[in-house]
């Protein structure tokens, strides 16, 4: 049956078929037209078919054990909700090395306390070479020139005010360094050797 | 349509009790049993929500993750949600604007990206496997009937993908999901006699389009919808 024909027997058309569908209600013309009823039940098919299809196509994309995966993610992400946000190290690569792994943290104690050792010791040893330096350089031929030069100066009388002897300027130092202490420890202050002495003794 | 019946109604109530449920654990604190029976709206509205998201994004990923993000979004904004409007609507809308917003990013970043079908030559329409389930093979019906459905379904999909947005929308919620014009009005925020036009609309140009993929339908109706268009 051609558009023409259809139109000049009054018959519906598509586009009825669609406002009917959209609109819903009925059509006077449906209830007298058996031609116009079937065209329109196929109609319905058609478009209840479609839903169908797009159903069906959705329903394919999303299995039940991808439901479920959605499901347990969503649970996850509603409990990170309650939760306090995480705080992250950053940057990562500004991290102290001490909080690596335990042998890292070992060797830099290590490491650390054998520098302290060795640069306590050397200070030492640098203290003694050099008090040891001054004795030697006391003993040597130039220092008894010195000496005759600073005896000399006594004889002759002339002693600048202003510049000490060396002897007044150790015993001052010895006096200045002794220690204050009681009686009881009197015996171990005398045990105890003094610069003093050593100027003394070289003598 | 059954958007009347009885059982949508029952389920509606039940929809409604857990949401009042989950505010008061939540106004209490007790997060725990809020989320407990919220998974129970989760579990009976996933199905249609993935249904809604992949007609809207034509990708399983994509509509995953906007139904994940609009439960998350419903369960933070619950305190939000009246009575006025039923479960299922309040949320869906709020899926619906997950969708629409996704769409607008992905338009914005194929904008800037050359895809991938057209850098290897392939047609813009041409049938892409958009998902791992689209190779698993099924029990049931042939292969020749699989490929002769997997055909159909991909030219209702074209069709569907070339009408205009706001038809499309109204067109899946009244035919996919059921939804009366009143409520799809509700959803898209549309007014209920526009709603029917759109509708009207995207039937007709679905027909004209599904029609002319066939190649098979018939002159004088083609020339029908030809007049009834201009």
């Amino acid at each position: 049956m051609s558009l023409l024909e259809r139109i000049g027997r009054g018959h519906l058309t598509d586009r009825d078929f669609a406002h009917l569908w959209a609109v819903g209600g009925g059509h006077p013309h449906l209830d007298g037209c058996a031609d116009c009823r079937a065209r329109f039940e196929a109609f319905d098919q058609w478009v209840l078919g479609i839903g169908e299809e797009m159903r069906t196509e959705a329903d394919a994309a999303f299995p039940m054990d991808r439901l479920a995966a959605q499901q347990a993610q969503i649970a996850r992400r509603l409990e990170a909700i309650a939760q306090p946000a995480r705080v992250l190290a950053f940057p990562k690569a500004a991290r102290a090395v001490i909080s690596g792994h335990s042998h890292v943290r070992r060797w830099v104690t290590v490491a650390a306390a054998a520098g302290l050792i060795a640069g306590v010791g050397l200070g030492q040893m640098l203290d003694t070479y050099r008090s040891l330096d001054r004795s030697a350089r006391a003993n040597a031929p130039g220092a008894h020139f010195t000496a005759g030069v600073s005896s000399a100066r006594a004889n002759t009388g002339i002693r600048p005010a202003s510049l000490p002897t060396e002897d007044d300027f150790i015993s001052d130092a010895d006096a200045f360094s002794r220690p204050r202490v009681g009686s009881a420890l009197l015996p171990l202050e005398d045990m105890t050797p003094h610069a003093g002495d050593l100027v003394d003794r070289s003598r | 349509m059954a958007g009347t019946s009885a059982t949508l109604t029952a389920a509606r109530e039940a929809d409604a009790a857990a949401a009042r449920t989950v505010k008061a654990f939540q106004a209490d604190g007790q997060h725990a049993d809020a989320r407990e029976r919220f998974a129970e709206l989760v579990a009976r509205h996933q199905r249609r929500a993935s249904r809604i998201a992949y007609h809207y994004l034509r990708d399983a990923a994509d509509a995953d993750e906007a139904v994940q993000d609009a439960f998350v979004k419903a369960y933070s904004h619950l305190s939000t949600f009246r009575e006025e409007l039923p479960f299922d609507v309040w949320f869906t809308r709020i899926l619906i604007n997950g969708c629409l917003d996704r769409i607008k990013a992905r338009t914005r970043r194929e904008r800037w990206l050359v895809p991938m079908g057209r850098a290897t030559g392939q047609s813009e329409h041409a049938p892409v496997e958009r998902d791992l389930t689209d190779r698993v093979a099924t029990s049931g019906p042939s292969p020749e009937e699989s490929l002769l459905a997997r055909e159909r379904r991909q030219q209702i999909a074209d069709a569907l993908a070339r009408l205009p947005e706001r038809q499309r929308a109204v067109f899946v919620l009244s035919h996919v999901e059921g939804c009366t014009s009143r409520e799809v009005s509700a959803l898209t925020g549309l007014n209920e006699s526009t709603v029917r036009v759109h509708l009207f609309r995207a039937i007709r140009k679905l027909r004209t389009l599904l029609a002319a993929d066939r190649g098979a339908a018939a002159p004088a109706e083609l020339k029908g919808k030809r007049r009834v268009t201009s």
